[in-house]
C-alpha cells in the first residue's frame, strides 16, 4: 500500500510538473523570507547580548561632591566651602550604588584621569585641549553590572535609579543608540511575525488549490478508481505525500537559497566594525528542521483542506 | 412463485424505486438473479436499465426497497463499505472508462493495485487478462491510441483480472462495430462460463436474439415479465 502510494505520488507530480514548481516555488520564497528574518532576529540577539555583556553605566557627578574615601581617587581636594549640601560625600554615593541590586562593580574615574584618558585618545590631536583654561570633565562612577542584569530593561531601569541619587548629575549608557536598535529590532520582530503569518497562509492556500486543480485534472480518473473498489485512502495518501514533497523539497530550497545567499555575503563583512562583537551564524538545525517540518505539515494539511468534497461516495 | 433457497441469489431486489427529482427512472422494481446466471437487461432508452446497473454497484442509491449483492444489502451498508461491494464487482461501460493518462498494462493491475494485491502477484495476473482478450501486444500503449474494440477488450480485462462474482456490462457494445460487438459477447460468455454472474445491460434486440439467456425487460422504469421466461426467477 505505502509503495503503490508513493508510486502513485511520483506520478501525479510528474503529471503535473508545473503546478508542483510553482506551489514548490512560493513554498521555497515563504520559507527563504521567514528564515531570513529568523536569521537577522538570532544575530540582532546576539549582537545586543554581546553589548550587553560590556555595558557600563557612567554616572556623572556634580562638582562640588566632597572626595572623603573614595577608592582610586586622584583629584584634588575641592573646597568645602563650595560644595552645595555636603550631606554625603562620594564614599557615600558609591556605597550607595554598590548597594544596588544588579550593580557588580563601582568604579571612581576622577575628571584628572577622564582628561588623561582624553589626551591619550585623541593623541597627536591632545594639544587642542591646551587652550582650555579648566579640566571640563567631571569626575564619574564608572558602573558594571550583574550577568543576569545585563538586558535593556534591568539597565534603564539601573540607569534611573543611580541618577536619581544625590550628586548624580547624568547617567549615560548609549540609552539612545540601544533605544533606537532596540525599536528597529523589534519592528523587525513583529514584521517578521506578521510576513511569517502570511507567508504560511499563502503556502497554505497554494498547496491547497495545487492539491484541488491536481484533483480536477485527475476526477475522471477517480471517478473510475473509484467505481473499480479504490477506497479513500487508496486516493488520497498519494496525494498527501504529493502535498508533504511540495512542502519538504519547497523549504530545502527555500534554506538552501538563503544558505547560498549567507555564504555568499557573510564572508565580506568587514570584522573590524560592530560585527567583530560577535559572530554572525546561519539559523539553527533545530530552526531549519522546524520549517521543513511545518512546511510538511502545512502540505498535508492543505491536502486534506482540499480533497474532502472530491472524496465523498 | 416456486420458493428457492436464498444462496442460490446472488442479486435480489426487492420493490426498487429510484427517483431523480420528479422523475421516476424505476418503479417498484423487485427481481432476482440467481449465481452464475447471464442475464439481458433490456428495454428502450430511458426504461431504467443503466439505473439498474447504477444502483447495483452503488453508484446511485435507491430512493427506496432493498437491494442484496453477493450478501450486502446496498441501502444498510455504510460509505467505508461501498469499495469492497465495488471489488466483488466488476464493471464494464459504453463509453469504456479508462484512464486516457494510463497505459493498458495500468487501467488493468489498478484493479489489483486497489485490492492491495502483492506488486509480485500483480503482472502475470495482467498478462493473462490481456491475453485471454487477445491484446496483450498493446499492453504499453495508450488508450487513446486503441480502436473502441480494443478499448472495450481492455475493459473487460480489467473486469475480469479481479476475478469478480458478478460482472456488470452497460451497453458494452453500444459504439462498436458488429464483428466487435460480437467478439466482447463472446469473452462475456467465456467470463460467465468461469463462474461469474454476468448482467447485461443492452438495446441490442439482434445479439438478445443469438443468446438463449434470460432477458429482463424494462419499460418506463418498470418491469416488463416476458412470456416465455422462467418465473422462479422473479
Amino acid at each position: 500500500m505505502v509503495i503503490v502510494a508513493f508510486r502513485r505520488a511520483i506520478k501525479d507530480i510528474r503529471d503535473n510538473k508545473f503546478l508542483n514548481v510553482v506551489s514548490m516555488i512560493t513554498i521555497a520564497l515563504s520559507v527563504f523570507i521567514v528564515s531570513a528574518f529568523s536569521f537577522f532576529f538570532n544575530n540582532a540577539t546576539n549582537f545586543l547580548d554581546a553589548w550587553q555583556q560590556g555595558v557600563r553605566i557612567i554616572a556623572y557627578l556634580a562638582d562640588e561632591v566632597p572626595e572623603e574615601d573614595v577608592p582610586k581617587s586622584d583629584v584634588p581636594e575641592p573646597d568645602q566651602s563650595e560644595t552645595a549640601g555636603p550631606e554625603m560625600d562620594r564614599a557615600g554615593i558609591r556605597e550607595k550604588i554598590l548597594a544596588l541590586e544588579g550593580v557588580a562593580t563601582v568604579v571612581f574615574v576622577s575628571k584628572a584621569d577622564a582628561y588623561r584618558d582624553l589626551q591619550q585618545k585623541i593623541g597627536k590631536q591632545s594639544s587642542l585641549l591646551d587652550g582650555l583654561d579648566k579640566n571640563p570633565l567631571p569626575d564619574a562612577f564608572e558602573i558594571t553590572l550583574d550577568a543576569s542584569f545585563r538586558n535593556l530593561d534591568h539597565i534603564a531601569r539601573l540607569a534611573g535609579v543611580i541618577a536619581q541619587q544625590p550628586h548624580v548629575e547624568e547617567v549615560e549608557y548609549a540609552q539612545k543608540w540601544l533605544h533606537r536598535f532596540s525599536g528597529i529590532y523589534n519592528l523587525f520582530k513583529i514584521t517578521g511575525l506578521v510576513l511569517a503569518g502570511i507567508f504560511f497562509i499563502a503556502t497554505f492556500l497554494i498547496i491547497a488549490n495545487t492539491i484541488r486543480l491536481i484533483m480536477y485534472s485527475r476526477r475522471e480518473e477517480i471517478e473510475i478508481i473509484r467505481i473499480i473498489g479504490a477506497d479513500a485512502e487508496f486516493i488520497k495518501y498519494p496525494l498527501f505525500i504529493a502535498g508533504m514533497a511540495q512542502g519538504f523539497f519547497g523549504s530545502i530550497c527555500g534554506i538552501g537559497l538563503l544558505y547560498a545567499a549567507f555564504v555568499l555575503t557573510i564572508p565580506g563583512i568587514p570584522r573590524d566594525t560592530v560585527f567583530a562583537l560577535f559572530e554572525i551564524r546561519f539559523i539553527s538545525g533545530m530552526f531549519a528542521i522546524t520549517m521543513v517540518l511545518c512546511s510538511m505539515l502545512i502540505g498535508w494539511v492543505a491536502c486534506v483542506f482540499s480533497i474532502r468534497k472530491f472524496l465523498k461516495f | 412463485m416456486i420458493s428457492m433457497p436464498e444462496e442460490k441469489f446472488i442479486i435480489r431486489l426487492f420493490n426498487v424505486s429510484k427517483q431523480y427529482g420528479k422523475k421516476e427512472a424505476l418503479k417498484d422494481l423487485s427481481l432476482n438473479i440467481a449465481e452464475n446466471e447471464f442475464v439481458f437487461v433490456t428495454g428502450p432508452s430511458g426504461a431504467g436499465k443503466s439505473t439498474m446497473i447504477k444502483l447495483l454497484y452503488r453508484g446511485e442509491t435507491a430512493s427506496s426497497g432493498d437491494i442484496i449483492v453477493d450478501g450486502l444489502n446496498l441501502a444498510r451498508i455504510s460509505r467505508k463499505q461501498i469499495p469492497a461491494l465495488r471489488r466483488r464487482l466488476g464493471v464494464i461501460f459504453q463509453d469504456f472508462k479508462l484512464i486516457p493518462t494510463r497505459t493498458v498494462y495500468h487501467n488493468v493491475s489498478l484493479v489489483l493495485e486497489v485490492a492491495g494485491r502483492k506488486p509480485g502477484e500483480i503482472r502475470p495476473l495482467v498478462m493473462e487478462a490481456l491475453e485471454y482478450v487477445g491484446i496483450d501486444d498493446r499492453a504499453d500503449e495508450l488508450p487513446p491510441v486503441l480502436s473502441g474494440g480494443e478499448k472495450q477488450r481492455v475493459a473487460v480485462a480489467r473486469a475480469m483480472v479481479g476475478a469478480p462474482r458478478i460482472v456488470l456490462a452497460d451497453e458494452p457494445t453500444g459504439s462498436l462495430d458488429p464483428d466487435s460487438a460480437a467478439r466482447i459477447f463472446s469473452l462475456l460468455e467465456a467470463v460467465h462460463r468461469s463462474g461469474a454472474t454476468v448482467i447485461v445491460a443492452t438495446h441490442d434486440q439482434e445479439m438478445i436474439r443469438r443468446h438463449a439467456v434470460r432477458v429482463i425487460r424494462l419499460e418506463n422504469g418498470r418491469l416488463v415479465m416476458p412470456a416465455q421466461q422462467d418465473e422462479r426467477l422473479w
